[in-house]
């Protein structure tokens, strides 16, 4: 205790009526990379969901504090405001609205201080070479035409410029192309530069990872962690899949 | 004495009240009368030096003109347009109306008699309290492969009220021709009074016709995802609404122009 | 040079063509308080019915004329006979006591076949009177009640009659309606009592025989709490040189957790106007399904209204309309959100060939009370050739924040690949149209008994394909 980032205790949640999160635990301290692995349907999209405070699910029972504070009890724009971030598959489109434009009034969102237009523009600018992004991403409206690795990019853009404790991506469909696999490994990279910077990786996808420092692993099989481990449990799951921990339900 | 104004081709239901507006116009009327000689191109900022205006507009074979209408909530006074357009052949008339507050009766007419002429309307509008914003507007297919797409996006909060008839009259001889209307409203509040009339009519073969309707809130996924990023329901609710206003300033191919809306849009929300 | 398009004759309608001579006792032609008067007599109304009659005439007389939908200038009150009696006892329970030439009719348009096979109940009206009414033992012993309106107006359901008689329809809605009020005569009345699930549709047949006249039968259902109801309505009548009206009147009571689908076929001959009203006040959580075909008469104006009045009240409406030549086929629908999370869904397609002209017209409307409502349309429009008339007139008045409404229209032809694609298949063009249109309508057909659906395929071949021979 003490020094815990992310702290789930008992979660249970439900879409409509039926219950996909059946008493979860799952804890994270500040700067760690935690992976969480499982079979389609199982529920890792949801608990991202869920984290961030999605409308579409409700939570039944458990507790989630974050940062030492009641993360339930938060209107979703206050979570990201302490530091809550989630990646999304496949990101709204947003016409009307600059990239860069709805970044700064995000910013703008956190604190007292306006963020100063130029500043910021440099900023983005230098955020945008490091990812090796086209620098007219900043001028498109949010999204809008995006393609899939265009819209997965512009995400990982928008990671490194809030800056945020806890980033939660969630890779599970997201079949990325090469490309793609690259621009999410030198975000992380980049966003890592932050010693504190926790992440939470939902993946299929073991490239992203062998890069990365990963500090825990957790299978999760019908909404609840069924087994956990250091990095050696990637590749036991993808040489044998899930079988073996779907057997251990009671 | 009143008369009914912005009365669309075709009518519907009485009981809807959609039909025309009742209103007294001013005796005088600001009068702008143009022809657009073949090949040119003309921008043409409309500036509200009367209650009435009227513009006529005959756009030459291969030329372009760009009305560009945007008004502010200075007074209660209520303003009429009445735009008349023919378009020549391979000519393009684009209407931009930015409404931001006020009491605006906008008739707009268009007609495609020239092969391939086309026309675009783009109208914008932010309305609160007891603004009002009446319009009908018209695009009148007549020539081949002539295109029209009339898109309007707006927000409404306080005790506003919004009418707009949209018609693509796609008419005997006018084969090849397509109509697209899209309009997408956010309602923000119990009191407002929406009213929408996207009306098709058809009386040639091989056209298309399309329309399109969103009225009401916001997505739930694009709330959330807003949210996610650390901007607060207001917040989004004012960032929607300033969208919808610079994405029609911004389709406006002027820098300069654009520009200037901008600032004059900041200066009104 | 033209492209060579499918070759259609006038529409066959041979199959409905039929008449026979015209026997019968009738009022004389126009509208006068004396008809009315006569009317009433004739049908041993109670004295508020009478009185009902004669104040709907007066705001008949003083109602204008619909301004905007398709001309009805041909349309005569003075030449339409408002009451004509066949030439039968009123009512038969048993098919052989119908008179001859009566039976004969109904048995060409297969209704007695189709009671055999898949019905719980038949009503059969010839011109102003219900001429025939069954429905089943096992059905009636659940207590559902289905007779003609006028036994029910003296017996004991009178009372339930009179406090739903024009009440979602009052004679001020429109002009029609009050004329429907002086001189409506013959129709149904079902009432199915609560929880109880009629498993099998009931049916009810109209047929107009005489020549000039106007028919105005008035269909009244209540479907209680908890039940459920599929009630079919159809219509035609023989083609003859003058014009006839139908001016019908439906008024569907849908009560909290009902479901109530009401499927109608018309196809009234090209010389119908088809002035009808109908109606379904839905109460909380109930359902109502309306499925439409319009197929027949001059001029219709037809927009089935769901009044959504009760919380989580859903109405669904799918409708196809087929306007051919001397044809102008107003149609579409109403739907009133007037309480909380209420939904309604449209989804409907015309089509116009040969001249004809169709329209799509709607209204959906949202009142403050009716926060967290949604509804939906979806109309498609299909032109057949470039001497049709396709319009698409909806209206949405939205009144309340808490709301979702969407609307998406479309007007287009058949698409030459989807021809050239079945041509390759060795399917000639004609057919290959005549197909195409088919799966167009299929939105309506497939929401119809299968019997139904295979006479609306009939009906859509032969508008297609011209005359069969």
């Amino acid at each position: 205790m003490g020094n815990e980032l992310l702290a789930v205790r008992s979660l249970r949640a439900a879409a409509e009526d039926k219950e996909i999160l059946k008493g979860l635990d799952l804890t994270i301290a500040p700067g760690e990379i935690h992976v969480i692995m499982g079979p389609n349907g199982a529920g890792k999209s949801t608990l991202a969901a869920v984290l961030m405070g999605s409308p579409k699910y409700t939570v039944t029972d458990g507790t989630i504090l974050f940062r030492g504070k009641d993360l339930l009890e938060q209107p979703v724009s206050q979570r990201a405001k302490n530091g809550l971030f989630l990646s999304f598959q496949n990101p709204v489109e947003v016409p009307g609205i600059s990239m860069e434009n709805f970044i700064r009034s995000a910013l703008d969102q956190r604190s007292e201080d306006k963020v100063r237009p130029w500043v910021f523009h440099k900023e983005v600018q230098r955020v945008l070479k490091a990812l090796d992004m086209d620098e007219s991403y900043a001028e498109r409206d949010l999204n809008v035409g995006f393609s899939g690795g265009e819209k997965k990019k512009a995400e990982i853009l928008q990671l490194l410029l809030l800056k945020p404790t806890l980033a939660i991506l969630d890779e599970t469909d997201s079949g990325l192309d090469v490309d793609a696999v690259q621009t999410v490994s030198r975000g992380i990279e980049e966003f890592r530069k932050d010693k504190d910077a926790a992440l939470l990786i939902i993946t299929h996808n073991a490239a992203i990872l062998s890069a990365l420092h990963v500090d825990r692993v957790h299978v999760l099989v019908d909404g609840h962690i069924a087994a956990e481990g250091g990095p050696e449990l990637i590749g036991e799951i993808e040489r044998s899949g899930f079988a073996a921990y779907e057997g251990d339900q009671a | 004495m009143k008369q009914m104004i912005n009365t669309p081709p075709a009518r519907t239901f009485r009981w809807l009240g959609v039909n025309g507006t009742a209103a007294e116009l001013p005796q005088e009327a600001g009068n702008y009368t143009c022809s657009v000689p073949e090949g040119a191109e003309q921008t043409f900022v409309l500036q509200e030096n009367s209650s009435l205006q009227k513009v006529t507009i005959e756009v030459g074979p291969h030329a372009v003109f760009r009305l560009i209408q945007i008004h502010r909530n200075t007074d209660d006074t209520e303003r009429f347009s009445e735009i008349r357009v023919n378009c020549q052949e391979s000519a393009r008339f684009e209407w931009y109306r930015i409404v931001l507050g006020g009491n605006c009766y906008d008739n707009c007419s268009v007609a495609l008699s020239g092969a391939d002429s086309s026309f675009t309307a783009e109208i914008g509008y932010r309305l609160d309290g007891s603004d009002r914003l009446d319009v009908n507007c018209e695009a009148i297919h007549t020539g081949r492969r002539t295109r029209s797409t009339i898109h309007a996006s707006g927000v409404m909060t306080g005790a506003s009220a919004k009418i707009l008839r949209s018609t693509i009259d796609l008419q005997k001889g006018c084969k090849g021709a397509v109509g697209n209307e899209q309009e997408d409203v956010l309602l923000l509040d119990e009191t407002v009074e929406n009213r929408s009339v996207p009306v098709i009519l058809c009386t040639e073969e091989d056209v298309e016709g399309n329309h399109g309707t969103t009225i009401g809130q916001l997505d739930e996924d694009l709330v959330f995802y807003l949210s996610t990023r650390g901007i607060p329901q207001e917040a989004i609710y004012d960032m929607m609404a300033r969208a919808r206003i610079d994405a029609v300033i911004r389709r406006i191919p002027d820098p300069a122009l654009q520009t200037a809306l901008l600032d004059e849009k900041e200066a009104a929300i | 040079m033209n492209k060579e398009k499918t070759n259609v004759a006038d529409v066959d309608r041979s199959f409905y063509d039929f008449r026979y001579a015209d026997d019968s006792w009738k009022v004389k032609s126009g509208l006068t308080p004396e008809i009315v008067a006569q009317i009433s007599e004739e049908k041993h109304d109670p004295d508020w019915m009478r009185e009902f009659r004669l104040k709907s005439l007066e705001i008949f007389e003083r109602t204008e004329m619909p301004d905007w939908g398709p001309s009805i200038e041909g349309l005569d009150m003075d030449n339409i006979v408002t009451y004509v009696r066949p030439n039968a006892e009123r009512m038969n329970t048993r098919w052989e006591d119908v008179p001859t030439d009566i039976k004969d009719t109904f048995r060409r348009l297969g209704i007695p076949q189709a009671e055999r096979e898949g019905l719980a109940g038949v009503g059969a009206q010839y011109d102003s009177e219900l001429v025939y009414h069954n429905i089943r033992k096992e059905v009636a012993e659940l207590g559902v009640v289905y007779t003609d309106i006028e036994s029910a107006l003296h017996g004991e359901y009178g009372d339930m009659i009179r406090e739903h008689f024009m009440k979602l329809v009052p004679p001020t809605d429109h002009k029609f309606a009050a004329l429907h009020g002086a001189v409506w005569s013959g129709g149904s009345f079902v009432y199915v009592p609560p929880h109880v699930k009629v498993e099998i549709p009931l049916q009810s047949y109209f047929r107009l025989n005489a020549p000039g006249a106007g028919q105005f039968e008035h269909t009244l259902i209540i479907v209680d709490e908890g039940a459920d109801l599929h009630f079919i309505e159809g219509c035609s009548a023989p083609k003859y040189n003058v014009a006839n009206l139908h001016a019908g009147c439906v008024e569907l009571f849908v009560g909290r957790n009902a479901r109530l689908r009401y499927s109608t076929i018309e196809n009234w001959s090209k010389n119908m106007y088809n002035l009808n009203t109908k109606r379904a006040k839905v109460e909380e959580g109930g359902r109502i399904e309306w499925v439409s075909g319009s197929f027949g008469s001059h001029v219709s104006y037809l927009y089935p209204m769901s009044v959504l009045d009760g919380e989580g009240a859903r109405s669904e409406f799918t409708g196809v309309t087929f306007a051919g030549a001397g044809q102008n086929l107003d149609t579409g629908c109403k739907v009133l959100h007037n309480a909380p999370n209420t939904s309604s869904y449209v989804n409907t397609r015309s089509i116009s060939k040969d001249g004809g002209a169709s329209t799509f017209r709607s209204a959906v409307v949202i009142t403050p009370r009716a926060k967290g409502s949604k509804a939906a349309v979806s109309c498609q429009s299909l032109m057949i050739d470039d001497i049709s008339r396709s319009d698409t007139i909806p209206a949405m008045d939205v009144r309340t924040s808490e709301a979702n409404v969407g609307h998406e229209a479309r007007i287009g032809r058949i698409s030459d690949d989807a021809v050239f694609y079945l041509m390759s298949r060795g399917i000639s063009e004609e057919e290959a149209r005549a197909l195409i249109v088919s799966g167009f309508a299929e939105n309506v057909s497939k929401e119809l008994p299968l019997e139904y659906a295979v006479e609306m395929n009939n009906l859509i071949r032969i508008e297609m394909k011209g005359a069969i021979g």
